[in-house]
């Protein structure tokens, strides 16, 4: 069974609808990246999911257990970081956390909060307050406190937002970690480059519904773009391009050229344009192609 | 325990704050200055009265310190308790911190109680700190201890109930001056309302939290009013419940 399993959930706010009809499924160990432009509904479907917010219409199940009928047993295997971390400003980093630890009936709060610390790299601020803090620590502390009680399901909106690369690069591996000792993982975030590099699967989702969910290899190869950058370039070779089967068009910019094509066509492209003296083929980020190409055609 | 965490978040954030130590510190000095102005004003009363032996039996202390004294207690209680009771949602609706008690495997009764008991706790501390002045009066006299008792447990069960009321108050807005001017205007609406009438059993009067004070601060327990603070503090925190639910389906 499902770790996550989201059924038909709807979500108005008087007369907006934030949410509309959105089901998926999430395995255990899984890492699902929600993306989706700003006001999509990523942060409302979040927040439904860990109990936060109640739901219009639908049902979620986390772990088996329906997080509206049995709220308290589903919150004690979920850990949640709110798109604002929800810190208070006046506690230190350590007493803050002992106390997340005991609002999550962890058995030995102080042990759990040094170990979380640990992890998430607090020690050396752990005696300040937090309301002292800079930005990227506070989004820290967040994510310490979604940890602190060891969650098998962890929700994270925007969990590298504030954050330098350094630290984007070590809570990415701390989440690898965590989705190696099977704990599953729903994240929302705006970096493309970040789903590619932690995400086994993708939502995308506008306007409160889902408009694609798929792996990253799948939902890439549904939209191309290669950049080539050859010797001599000439209008021969564009010609050549553009005959290509399933190449959509081509944009020379001096000796770059922009190719899009509806399949992975790198293997014909590079043989064409090896007469023109072939230096770099590569392609684009595909999926921000399709990202932008799911998004604003509803826009229309 | 998890309404014991929370309480005690709650009351050390609330010494955190510049509002609980003027709140402490107004108290401690005007029940300082009302003590000192009664005792004088009981001395020289009581020297009058030295030539009348029949009139000095009658005078009680009691009756012309203690209850007087309570009284005046609980009027300045009713006006700072609004400002204990402000912050306890609206600060963490406003600062966005409510998300971590609403995501906790805690129910909305241990995170209102909590609050609730919070809050009571500096009430606490602040009756605690005026014990002093009553308690002197055993160097010198013999007050009737169940007079004490029923002038602390009056002072209690009024800021019980205001802060009930303010904590529903707060649940309303993210604002905390809206919800401290709500509390206080409520409160002395429903102090004042026992004036409205001359008769004691009007319905006007029989709501009104002055009414039933009266009697407790001079040591007269009666279930009734016992009863009616517990029904005042059990609806208001029950109110806030429905309400904190209500705002995850809204
Ligand atoms: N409490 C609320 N009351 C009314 N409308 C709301 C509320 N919360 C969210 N909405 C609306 O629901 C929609 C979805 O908002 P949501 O915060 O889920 O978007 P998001 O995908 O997280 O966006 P972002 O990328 O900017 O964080 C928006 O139109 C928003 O205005
Ligand atoms: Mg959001």
């Amino acid at each position: 069974m499902a770790e996550i399993q989201v059924e038909s959930l709807t979500r108005r706010f008087g007369t907006t609808t934030a949410v509309e009809r959105v089901s998926f499924t999430v395995e255990k160990g899984e890492i699902v990246g929600f993306l989706g432009p700003n006001g999509a509904g990523k942060s409302t479907t979040m927040r439904i999911l860990t109990g936060a917010l109640g739901a219009t219409e639908g049902r979620v199940l986390v772990g088996g257990v329906d997080v509206f009928e049995r709220p308290t047993d589903a919150k004690r295997i979920i850990g949640y970081l709110p798109e604002v971390p929800p810190v208070y400003t006046d506690m230190t980093v350590r007493a803050y956390l002992r106390y997340a630890a005991r609002l999550r009936r962890v058995p030995d709060p102080k042990g759990a909060a040094e170990q979380v610390m640990r992890r998430v790299g607090l020690e050396e601020v752990a005696h300040r307050l937090i309301g002292h803090l800079s930005k990227g620590f506070k989004q820290r502390v967040g994510i310490a406190q979604a940890l602190v009680h060891q969650p098998k399901v962890l929700i994270l909106d925007e969990p590298t937002s504030g954050l330098d690369p350094g630290q984007r690069r070590e809570i990415r591996e701390l989440i690898q970690d965590l989705s190696a000792g099977e704990v599953t993982v729903i994240l929302s975030t705006h970096v493309l480059s970040e789903v590619e590099a932690l995400c086994d699967r993708v939502i995308i989702i506008n306007r409160g519904r889902i408009v694609a969910q798929d792996s990253i290899e799948v939902l890439a190869r549904s939209g191309r773009t290669v950049v080539l950058e050859v010797e001599s370039p000439d209008a021969s070779l564009t010609a050549r391009l553009s005959a290509l089967d399933g190449v959509e068009g081509v944009e020379a910019d001096g000796p770059r050229i922009r190719v899009r094509t509806a399949r992975d066509l790198r293997a014909e492209i590079a043989r064409a344009a090896v007469p023109a003296g072939l230096l770099e083929l590569r392609a684009e980020n595909a999926l921000e192609d399709v990202f932008l190409q799911l998004t604003a055609s509803e826009v229309a | 325990m998890i309404i014991l965490a929370i309480a005690g978040r709650e009351l050390r954030s609330i010494f955190h704050t510049t509002v609980g130590w003027l709140v402490i510190a107004g108290f401690l000095l005007m029940t300082g200055f009302f003590w000192a102005t009664m005792v004088s004003f009981y001395i020289v009363q009581g020297a009058d009265l030295l030539s009348n032996p029949n009139a000095a039996m009658q005078m009680s202390l009691t009756d012309h310190l203690l209850a007087p004294f309570f009284g005046n207690t609980a009027v300045v209680l009713l006006m700072l308790s609004p400002a204990l009771s402000m912050r306890l949602f609206s600060e963490e609706i406003k600062q966005r911190t409510l998300e971590l008690l609403l995501t906790a495997p805690v129910s909305t009764w241990e995170i209102i109680l909590g609050k609730f008991l919070g809050a009571m706790g500096f009430v606490g501390a602040m009756l605690l700190g005026t014990l002093t002045v009553p308690l002197s009066l055993w160097l010198w006299a013999s007050p009737d201890p169940g007079a004490l008792f029923g002038g602390y447990l009056s002072l209690g069960l009024l800021a019980a109930a205001v802060i009930s009321l303010g904590m529903l108050f707060s649940s309303l807005s993210q604002n905390q001056i809206v919800a401290v001017v709500l509390t206080f205007s409520a409160s002395l609406a429903l102090w004042i309302l026992s004036w409205v009438s001359e008769d004691p059993q009007a319905l006007v009067v029989q709501m009104s939290l002055s009414s039933h004070l009266q009697d407790l601060a001079t040591g007269v327990v009666r279930l009734s009013d016992l009863a009616y603070f517990a029904g005042f503090v059990g609806f208001f925190l029950f109110a806030t419940q429905q309400r904190v639910d209500s705002t995850r389906w809204r």
